[in-house]
């Protein structure tokens, strides 16, 4: 492990030299302990860091980056702290690069179809703005109402709209970016075309700020679609649910916006939040898609031949949400689902399993075998469409904490053991961090490691950025 | 049991936008939707029905050509006819002009044993139409339900709140009910149902249909005109007393006694 330097009071003064008194916290652990973690329920993810820093320009985060290289202190970026990996909690301490203050929505170019935004502004805002002009981001995360955008570029956010959408990525065009040398480097614009020299968008963005800081994000935006139309369809059990999709895409030729997947127990749990009076009780699992578009008579068309899929598929009874009420009542029986279990069950471990799509059903029913023999609850949810599994690992309340750990890291080498052998990866889009980072050796191959290493050791010989994430 | 629900198109509340300048929606940026109250009405009246054999419910909606949206939503969660009312002669009617219009279609197209709508329209938010056909029809009308049901035959219950009370009335059949929050809300419409809903006629109805000439529909027949439409200014405050002694209770009697003094003043 790299040896790192505490962050002294001499360089918290020069800290201050560089964003201004007000924008540094140190030694004082109250006001930095909201900088420790992330969203992952419990306690178990967490480290004070010895100073945050809030600076608002792209000089001042070369200059903190750059002082922090040159004393080897560790940096960590944080955005809004939404993260399910660990990826933002200072692990190694040092120095948070707290990016709330960059929180501008810099130009909308409509000739050119972009936005430039700042890495702090909030994914929804984004939305919110280009609202008026007709248009959208196309990048959900789930989290849309609080995550920023810079979080969503350094996890490559995925979420509920990846069947059509894709994911963050596709929508990054340009990025200005801190490497850990404290230079500050332009990559893109606002091109759709460019191979002039290696591509570093793509591997800058998902590196979990382990590569460098955003300053400035230039996204692609889209012609935003009028209606969406949704269909609920309730399924005796996960096979069938999973079975009829690509029935369901190849038949009527239509990709759906969405095609979300809850099991019965994560179905019912989210109804039961709400107070749903949807027949939950019935349901053995629960596809929810939806399609998009301007014209509402095709939607209906569209929703009326991808309904007669499902039900062909096995559906016992599909609800159709057509209007802006019923859209966002179904969708919010999908988003309560993770705060739902949170409530429930203190101890639990959100996983993000991503398979080849056919295999959802081979990991619901993994996870039922591992809920069975360790004697707790593993409901499954997520994306149908593009295979991406949230597992929610749920202890009874009167376990120990020694004994949910030792349980749940016997179980997690079990169940990534059975992903890799699926064809699987760990994560899907909430990203490795420091919380899946002991899995990496055992469901990687040692040359994709290696290769890893090598690119992190090219831009950051030191080891200052976000040290202790990933590998 | 014969039930007519009357529903309303209104803009989206949760879409709509102001002009700041005028105070004016904004409807170019807004999509319609059904008013929310006549889709608990719908509900209500499709949890009537359900139960008694040889039911019937006829939903109807007065307005523009896009009223045909409201009237599909309603026959796909549970509708079994549907009458839209769309005349440009019926354009700017107020809301007693409305109800004498909506009154003729339910004579003609009844005869019905409850007529069920929302409260209140949540864009005119005036909650007259409803008690205007009910005198018109000379029926009795029972506001705010939040809820209803049939106890035999044509003897109903309902209960509504009033003020921090809830009152408990029965009645007979026909009556007017219009309905609250509380009743509940609409089920999801099934597949099955909507895509039988997309087909199904729709009956249109004009103002000449119904026995009005042009002089007697619209804004011109119409007594009352909306003038201005302000924000209102809310200027009531409330203050927290909590009173843990008698010194307390005293301060707080004299605060109380100064502020109706000064309400007094006023």
């Amino acid at each position: 492990m790299t040896k790192y330097n505490p962050v002294t009071p001499e360089i918290a003064r020069t800290l201050a030299e560089i964003c201004g008194e007000s924008h540094v916290v140190y030694r004082d652990a109250e006001r930095l302990e909201p900088f420790s973690h992330d969203e992952i329920p419990g306690t178990h993810y967490r480290r004070l860091p010895e100073a945050v820093v809030k600076p608002d320009s792209a000089e001042q985060v070369a200059a903190i980056v750059r002082l922090a290289n040159e004393r080897r202190i560790p940096v960590t970026p944080r955005g809004a702290g939404s993260g399910l990996s660990g990826g933002t909690v200072p692990v190694c301490g040092g120095i948070v690069v707290a990016m709330q203050r960059f929180n501008r929505i810099l130009e909308l170019d409509k000739a050119n179809m972009t936005i430039t935004v700042e890495p702090g502004v909030i994914a929804n805002d984004i939305n919110e703005y280009l609202k008026p002009h007709g248009l959208f981001y196309a990048g959900y995360p789930m989290s849309v109402e609080m995550c920023q955008i810079g979080g969503n570029v350094a996890e490559n956010a995925g979420g509920g709209k990846a069947v059509k959408y894709g994911v963050t990525a596709r929508y990054v065009l340009g990025l200005e970016v801190v490497l850990p040398s404290g230079s500050i480097l332009n990559l893109g614009g606002k091109l759709l075309k460019d191979v002039t020299g290696y591509n570093l968008i793509p591997l800058l963005t998902g590196s979990e700020g382990t590569l460098g800081i955003f300053t400035k994000i230039i996204l692609k935006v889209i012609p935003r679609p009028r209606f969406q139309y949704d269909l609920l369809a309730l399924f005796p059990d996960s096979d069938t649910a999973v079975a009829a999709v690509p029935a369901m895409i190849t038949g009527t030729g239509i990709t759906p916006v969405s095609i979300e997947f809850m099991d019965g127990d994560a179905f019912r749990q989210g109804c039961l939040d709400l107070n749903e009076t949807l027949p939950f009780l019935d349901a053995g699992a629960v596809l929810l898609v939806s399609v998009d578009g301007n014209d509402p008579e095709m939607l209906a068309g569209q929703s009326e031949a991808l309904g007669r899929y499902l039900q062909k598929g096995g559906a016992s009874e599909i609800y159709v949400a057509d209007t802006r009420a019923d859209s966002e009542r179904v969708w919010k029986i999908r988003r309560s689902i993770p705060e739902a279990f949170s409530q429930a069950f203190p101890r639990q471990s959100g996983e993000d399993i991503v398979v080849p799509c056919a295999s959802i059903p081979a990991v619901v029913t993994e996870c039922g075998r591992l809920a069975a023999k360790y004697h707790l609850a593993i409901p499954c949810y997520g994306h149908a469409g593009d295979g991406n599994v949230h597992s929610r690992i749920c202890a009874p309340a009167d376990w120990s904490d020694e004994h949910w750990d030792e349980v749940l890291q016997a179980l997690l080498r079990e169940l990534y053991a059975e992903v890799a052998r699926l064809g699987g990866r760990i994560s899907g889009e909430h990203g490795i961090g420091c919380k899946r980072r002991p899995f990496m050796a055992s469901t990687c191959a040692p040359e994709f490691l290696d290769t890893l290493r090598a690119v992190k050791n090219a831009l950051d010989p030191n080891g200052i950025m976000n040290p202790g994430k990933i590998f | 049991m014969k039930i007519a629900v009357l529903l309303k198109q209104v803009p989206d509340s949760q879409a709509v936008r102001l002009d700041p300048e005028t105070g004016t929606l904004r409807r170019s940026e807004t999509d319609a939707v059904t008013n929310p109250l006549d889709l608990c009405a719908l509900a209500a009246a499709v949890r009537l029905i359900k139960d008694v054999p040889d039911s019937s419910l006829t939903a109807i909606c007065m307005g523009p050509s896009t009223g045909e949206q409201t009237l599909r939503q309603a026959l796909a969660l549970g509708a079994g006819r549907a009458i839209l009312i769309c005349d440009r002669a019926c354009a700017g009617s107020d809301s007693y002009v409305t109800a004498l219009i909506l009154a003729a279609a339910i004579e003609r197209s009844g005869p019905f044993d409850l007529v069920l709508t929302g409260l209140r329209a949540s864009d005119g938010e005036t909650g007259q139409v409803g008690p205007e056909i009910a005198a018109k029809l000379g029926w009795p009308v029972i506001t705010g339900a939040e809820s209803l049901t049939r106890i035999r035959d044509n003897l109903f219950e309902v209960t509504r709140s009033a003020e921090s009370e809830k009152e408990t009335l029965t009645f007979r059949t026909p009556a007017l009910i219009s309905v609250a929050k509380g009743i509940g809300q609409a089920d999801l419409p099934r597949l099955e149902r909507k895509i039988w809903a997309r087909r199904e006629p729709v009956t249109l109805l004009t103002a000449n249909d119904l026995g009005f000439s042009p002089d007697e529909a619209g804004l011109k027949a119409s007594p009352t005109r909306v003038v201005r439409v302000l924000h209102p200014q809310l200027t009531r405050r409330g203050r927290m007393v909590r009173i843990t002694d008698s010194a307390a209770l005293e301060q707080a009697r004299e605060a109380f006694t100064d502020l109706l003094g000064r309400k007094e003043e006023e």
